[in-house]
């Protein structure tokens, strides 16, 4: 394998250990989840005990420590069985915990990530809202100062991991509201289940894909927050939220890795086998332009999300145009691909136990959430409009 | 107490095996590698032991310079140095390997050498009970239970035998071979992998051991089983009868 996919021995060693998990223990379980809408719970907390909820907090506060390509190779491995359960995990440990251990001081780091890395607490985080999403500036959930409090109002929509099953919130999430008039007055808090003024809104039920992620609407009514609770200073968060959107952009990228190889792997298998007009499919053009595409275009993607993840530092913005890049690029390719597994594999493509439906209406939400494509669109013509040669 | 464990670097079973064109080995590119099913049984009952005794354990493989990479693994899941010897698959045989662990022995004097029962690759089945009888050492194959008892002068293995399970007590120092439902061995977890980076990994040359390097078994030729042929479908249960008598002879 490349070096570009495993730069170290340590990566190479992570995705060995992760494949084998996920093809031992999360495969089996993938398709009762999906059908149930549920968050498998118990499966969660293996990943702790592997060291993946912490992979990039610092071992002082229980993490592994390493970089965004060793999380993209989790996210890549964990999505070729399981995108839904794998989105539960990135709402987690990159949402959450790892936009925390950025962006939050040394104490709110002791205090939630120890727990965090292990799974005795289930994160998340709050941008959108039922009025506002790709305009995530026009966001109207209010923090005001009122002594050492910030008294929240308002509702954020479409949270992974907002609930842990139908009536249960989940533990603890990094909120994003407005503390100014000015439009990217933005500060970010810590909010725990529990806090008086904190509820469950709708539990969203029905999606068409990642089922086994649960997602919620989050509802804060006069909810008192206490000001050791804001993660940087008040007003700034529109930086911490580009920080880690663009990790957030290049693991969801890498989710759209893991679902495209996989459908190569189930057509490609399946178009050798397969008979029509007394040879194998694969010996047909029209079904050999479906896996030779889908190949070259995930192996495009695949270099470009490495490409990009390699160069990638957590800590500091300044990736956006090939953050949203790589979003912009994996999330329609693995739709495609998806999509022509489905049509290769004819009817048993269109049926649950062939695996690749499923994995098709996962790969829909990838150009949705974390931001839409027309949203990576958006910040990329405009990075480039300032950048007039392509080095 | 110390514990010497084998980790060897195997073609991994799921990869599309294919002849070399030499028909005296396998073709190594494009194949995935891994760790011996049976010797991360062994490596999982070594870490185990080092749980309960506090016990060093040393994970060591026989291999071209890639087998450090199964080595690392072992380190990974807990094990805490390791030695590679290195050789290539070609130029080594049961009874070379079960020679070449000897020296490891005398060298390392551990109080149990952990053994897979056999490698999934060459399926011989023979370096732990040939390595008992070059060191005159006391031998457990097949484990599927491992007790040390009497303050860690005797180890007590349940061994799977044809119709039932058998125990018997063998004095330290010993070898024991792993039989797959010895235990579930673990996952190296991450922080194991980053651990596993600063562990020491001592190297050696088969030359270096001074043995004679003289091969028992030579391979001459592999070939792929015969394609199994297609079936047949019988009208009734009279000519199936007739088939199973006159044909299949097994009636």
């Amino acid at each position: 394998m490349s070096d570009l996919f495993n730069p170290t021995d340590e990566h190479r060693q992570l995705r060995e250990m992760v494949r084998a998990f996920a093809e031992r223990e999360v495969e089996v379980q993938a398709h009762e989840f999906d059908k149930k809408e549920a968050f498998n719970h118990a499966l969660f907390l293996k990943l702790g005990e592997l060291g993946l909820l912490g992979i990039t907090v610092h071992p002082e506060f229980g993490g592994s420590g390493m970089d965004a390509t060793a999380a993209t190779i989790v996210h890549e491995e964990l999505s070729a069985v399981d995108p839904g359960f794998t989105l539960a995990y990135l709402a987690h440990s990159m949402l959450f915990v790892n936009n925390l251990a950025v962006n939050g001081t040394p104490e709110q780091c002791a205090r939630f990530l120890p727990r965090s890395c292990t799974g005795d607490l289930i994160g998340g985080m709050g941008m959108s809202e039922p009025g506002a999403g790709t305009d995530v500036l026009g966001m109207r959930t209010t923090a005001v100062r009122d002594g050492d409090h910030y008294v929240i109002n308002g509702a954020k929509m479409w949270i992974t991991n907002g609930c842990i099953n139908d009536t249960e919130l989940g533990d603890v999430f990094l909120i994003y509201a407005r503390t100014g008039d000015h439009a990217a007055d933005l500060s970010s808090f810590i909010i725990e289940k529990g806090t008086p003024g904190f509820s469950l809104g709708q539990r969203i039920k029905d999606k068409l894909g990642m089922r086994a992620s649960p997602t919620a609407e989050l509802v804060f009514e006069d909810c008192r927050v206490p000001a050791a609770n804001r993660v940087g200073d008040e007003g700034k968060a529109t930086l911490c939220m580009m920080r880690n959107l663009e990790i957030e952009r290049v693991t969801l990228a890498a989710m759209s890795l893991g679902i495209a190889r996989r459908c190569i792997e189930i057509m490609n298998a399946y178009a050798s086998d397969r008979k029509a007009f007394g040879q194998p499919i694969n010996r047909f053009g029209q079904i050999q332009r479906h896996i030779a595409d889908s190949y070259g275009e995930f192996m495009a993607g695949r270099s470009y999300v490495y490409h990009t993840s390699n160069a990638l530092r957590l800590e500091s913005a300044g990736n956006r145009l090939d953050s949203d890049g790589v979003k912009l690029y994996c999330s329609t390719m693995a739709k495609n691909v998806a999509d022509r597994a489905i049509q290769v594999l004819g009817g048993y493509g269109y049926v649950g136990e062939y695996t690749v439906e499923r994995l098709w209406r996962d790969a829909k939400l990838l150009e949705i959430g974390g931001g839409t494509i027309e949203a990576h669109q958006k910040n990329m013509t405009r990075d480039l409009s300032r950048l007039p040669r392509i080095l | 107490m110390k514990i010497l464990v084998t980790a060897k670097r195997v073609v991994d079973p799921d990869s599309k095996i294919q002849i070399a064109d030499t028909q005296t080995s396998i073709e190594l590119d494009d194949v995935d590698f891994r760790v011996n099913y049976f010797c991360e049984n062994a490596i999982e009952a070594a870490l185990e032991l080092q749980d309960e005794h506090d016990a060093e354990v040393v994970v060591c493989s026989i291999g071209n310079e890639d087998a450090i990479q199964t080595i690392r693994t072992g380190l990974a899941m807990g094990g805490d140095r390791g030695i590679l010897v290195e050789a290539e698959d070609e130029v080594l045989d049961g009874d070379l390997v079960a020679r070449t662990l000897a020296k490891l022995y005398e060298q390392e004097k551990p109080d149990i050498f952990l053994l897979g029962k056999q490698a999934i690759d060459g399926d011989s089945n023979q370096v732990g009970q040939l390595l008992a009888e070059y060191l005159s050492l006391p031998q457990a194959c097949f484990a599927s239970n491992i007790d040390i008892i009497e303050d860690g002068a005797v180890a007590r293995v349940e061994r799977e035998v044809d119709g039932g399970i058998e125990t018997i007590d063998v004095d330290l120092p010993c070898i024991i071979t792993a039989d797959l439902r010895l235990n579930e061995p673990r996952y190296a977890s991450l922080p194991g992998i980053m651990k596993a980076k600063r562990k020491k990994i001592e190297e050696f040359e088969l030359d270096d051991l001074e043995l004679d390097t003289t091969l028992k078994v030579v391979t001459r030729s592999m070939e792929l089983p015969a394609g199994r042929q297609a079936g047949v479908m019988v009208s009734d249960v009279d000519e199936l009868v007739n088939k199973l008598k006159s044909e299949a002879k097994v009636l």
